[in-house]
């Protein structure tokens, strides 16, 4: 009942923001488990994107990480301190923006940050100062005192997202924080997220959006069926996967045997189908590109276009996600 | 501790201040229920029939003009359930008194035969005299009774009753007098006491209501309704209730507050504290109409009794069972839905169940002892022991324990539920 004595946050201010270890989750009646032995560590002051496709277990992972889900087994550490020990410590430094607007419709922008800072124990002169300041970084200033419902979607994320931020947290977990608005308010977001990233804020952000994912992000990790299975500096695991695959677009719906003739040609070590999109792993891609075309013209494939040395994050996305894309 | 009370002050005037701004809650919540009392305890206050208010307009067609005639329309008269009239001579005809009674402007019509009195004074002479049954030259005096055919059988056996309690006493009284007479012819002096005061053998039946303190009240439509609607009121808070923390789950503000450093009681005792406040504003403003204004209108006025703490214990209690059953709801319906038409479907069972819609004291011994499964029949047991049978605070103790019980179950369940998600 009593309220927590929480230490100083810089007596952990060396520790990682969030870690990880051998982290499962099963849920009752659940035939797979949820979370698979994950390990992961997130270093501070970066922005970190998890990504993974519907169901791989990310809304599991972020909830654990905010302490909502109890683990099956493994450890976490946010700040520094055991989520299943020091819950309440690490809420008061962390900030959490929903993926749907967690907002009261028929209050004003400004009671709904009255409201939730007071949650996190502000008051008085202090609350002000914060609410003001969280209605400036959200430009929503001049409909402070408007009932919510009468905002547009945009304007609902933008004091969505500030409502995380009321308490100036230094960690803050975002779950799809611009899905489902217009291209000016997604750059509005993006804005504020890299003026808190100069300000030293950890954020991990889970998004489907890979492009934004590769504008914000300076680490990512991708999640596919409750395992981690890709993890590490953006850069760093573009480059890995740079060099070593032809990106084949074909102009028509190719044949189930296509990939299967594909494989028995010399130097092709793997061949990864999503619809007409084909990813050739090889790792000598200049001596492998003359048979590939000669193959699919003779099984009467028009090749759309074709493309190696480079790799998108959201071909790298793709190629560790490529079972169940394909499935 | 202290910052945990100050944010509990704080989610209390937040959920206070969005129900204020819905209207049709509002509305729903205090003005529906006060007008169902007004409504309903003004329609039914006859139907309780008891009060002298409360009457059965009866027609006395005396035919006789004697005191056959006189006995049964003081009878009548003295009951108070019935506003009686007399027609004398010439009689309406047999087809016009049953057309009164289809017009509804007479609940009965008794019919007393012209020479009633005499006949009845020479069958006792007769009878007195010893005559063998083939000699008696008098019939028996047959009295007639024409009945709303849509009123309760229960009804007409009670004045088919009371008129032969009447005829009883009549020939008690004709025996009397010609036992007298007889005694008289003998030369023996007699004196037989003749409907004086003091000289009755067995005082008038007092009826005594069961009662603990020095109130001695007959219960009334108002009596019935005024706590029979505020507990459906009360319960029925459960329905926006449960629907409010589902929309707070599907928003997402739920999940916000638990990512923060807010106890559970908090953001529980948050959301509901409001609901409370609404119950007990509820019950309050129902009883004051009750008390100050239902007698303006022309119906009853409720007497509260005198336990304003048993009214607020029950008050109380009822309130945190309608809370508890609400928070339940919430807890296993996944959608709003799915709340609010569970829990409206099991509000009204529980009302029907437990004499909300239809009174206890009229249902069947086995529907009685079937509604004790329903809180809304506890609660209102209890208000019933303080408005009708004079209890107190000990007497409303069992109920209240009741309802506090299936509050505990309720939020008991809603842990389990709640944990089994984590």
């Amino acid at each position: 009942m009593n309220d927590p004595v929480c230490p100083a946050a810089n007596a952990s201010s060396l520790a990682p923001a969030f870690e990880a270890e051998n982290l499962c989750k099963t849920y009752k009646g659940g035939r797979a488990p949820a979370l698979d032995h994950v390990t992961l560590t997130i270093p501070r002051g970066v922005i970190f994107g998890m990504l993974g496709p519907n169901g791989a277990g990310k809304t599991t992972l972020l909830s654990i990480l905010c302490g909502l889900l109890r683990p099956s087994a493994g450890q976490v550490r946010v700040d520094g301190k055991d989520v299943r020990y020091e819950a309440a410590c690490i809420k008061r430094v962390l900030g959490v923006v929903p993926q749907e607007p967690a907002i009261y419709p028929t209050l004003t922008a400004r009671e709904n940050l009255g409201y939730f800072g007071r949650m996190q124990g502000l008051s008085g002169d202090r609350l002000e100062e914060r609410i003001r300041a969280c209605l400036e970084i959200a430009d929503l200033v001049e409909v402070a005192d408007e009932q919510v419902n009468h905002f547009s979607g945009g304007f609902k994320r933008r004091l969505n997202l500030v409502i995380g931020l009321i308490h100036e947290p230094q960690l803050l977990i975002l779950d799809e924080p611009t899905v489902a608005i217009d291209p000016h308010s997604r750059y509005f977001i993006h804005q504020r997220l890299r003026e808190l990233h100069a300000a030293g804020v950890t954020m991990i952000l889970s998004t489907h959006i890979l492009e934004e994912a590769e504008q914000l992000c300076q680490e990512i990790a991708i999640i596919n069926q409750g395992k981690i299975v890709a993890q590490g500096p953006l850069e760093g695991l573009l480059r890995s996967q740079r060099g070593n695959c032809i990106e084949v677009r074909l102009e028509s719906d190719p044949p189930d045997s296509l990939a299967a003739t594909l494989r028995q040609l010399p130097g092709i070590t793997d061949v990864l189908v999503m619809g007409r999109n084909f990813r050739i792993v090889t790792p000598a891609p200049d001596e492998v590109v003359a048979p590939l075309v000669a193959t699919l013209k003779a099984n009467d494939m028009r090749v759309l276009s074709l493309s190696f040395g480079t790799a998108s994050l959201e071909q790298f996305f793709l190629s560790r996600t490529a079972d169940r894309g394909a499935s | 501790m202290l910052e945990s009370f100050a944010k509990l002050a704080t989610s209390v005037a937040k959920e206070s201040r969005i129900i204020l701004r819905d209207r049709q809650a509002l509305i729903l919540f205090f003005i529906m229920p006060v007008l169902f009392v007004l409504i309903l305890s003004l329609a039914l206050r006859d139907a309780f029939g008891d009060r002298p208010g409360a009457t059965f307009p009866v027609l006395v067609v005396d035919q006789d003009g004697g005191e056959v005639g006189e006995a049964v329309m003081s009878a009548f008269a003295g009951s108070g359930h019935f506003k009686v009239e007399r027609s004398g001579r010439p009689a309406p005809d047999i087809a016009e008194l049953e057309r009164a009674i289809l017009e509804d402007r007479y609940k009965f019509v008794i019919m007393i035969p012209a020479g009633a009195s005499e006949q009845a004074r020479r069958r006792v002479e007769e009878l007195a005299a010893n005559a063998p049954p083939e000699m008696l030259s008098a019939q028996p005096v047959e009295l007639r009774m024409l009945a709303d055919p849509t009123l309760r059988l229960d009804y007409r056996t009670m004045v088919r009753a009371a008129l032969a309690g009447t005829l009883q006493g009549m020939e008690m009284k004709l025996y009397g007098r010609q036992l007298e007479q007889n005694l008289k012819a003998m030369g023996i002096p007699a004196e037989l006491p003749h409907e004086q005061n003091g000289t009755r053998i067995f005082a008038e039946v007092r009826d005594q209501p069961l009662h603990s303190g020095d109130k001695h009240i007959i219960p009334s439509s108002v009596q019935q309704n005024a706590p029979a609607w505020t507990l459906l009121a009360m319960f029925f808070l459960a329905v926006p209730l449960s629907v409010s923390f589902i929309k707070e789950r599907e928003q997402g503000s739920l999940f916000r507050l638990q990512t923060m450093s807010v106890p559970p009681w908090v953001v529980l005792g948050g959301k509901t504290l409001p609901y409370f406040i609404i119950n007990q504003i509820q019950m309050a403003s129902i009883l004051l109409v009750s008390v100050y204004v239902l007698p303006l209108l022309g119906g009853d006025r409720l007497d509260i009794g005198n336990a304003p703490l048993a009214l607020m214990l029950l008050g109380a209690s009822a309130s945190l069972a309608a809370i508890g059953f609400g928070i339940a709801v919430a807890l296993f319906a996944r959608t709003a839905e799915q709340a609010t038409s569970f829990s409206s479907a099991v509000v009204m069972i529980m009302a029907a169940l437990g004499g909300i819609l239809v009174p206890l004291a009229v249902m069947p011994p086995l529907m009685q002892h079937f509604a004790m499964i329903s809180p809304l029949a506890w609660g209102l047991n209890g208000f019933l022991d303080v408005f009708v049978r004079g209890g107190g605070l000990t007497e409303v103790i069992p109920e209240a324990l009741g309802l506090l019980g299936f509050s505990a179950a309720c939020h008991a369940l809603a842990i389990l539920r709640y944990r089994s998600r984590l």
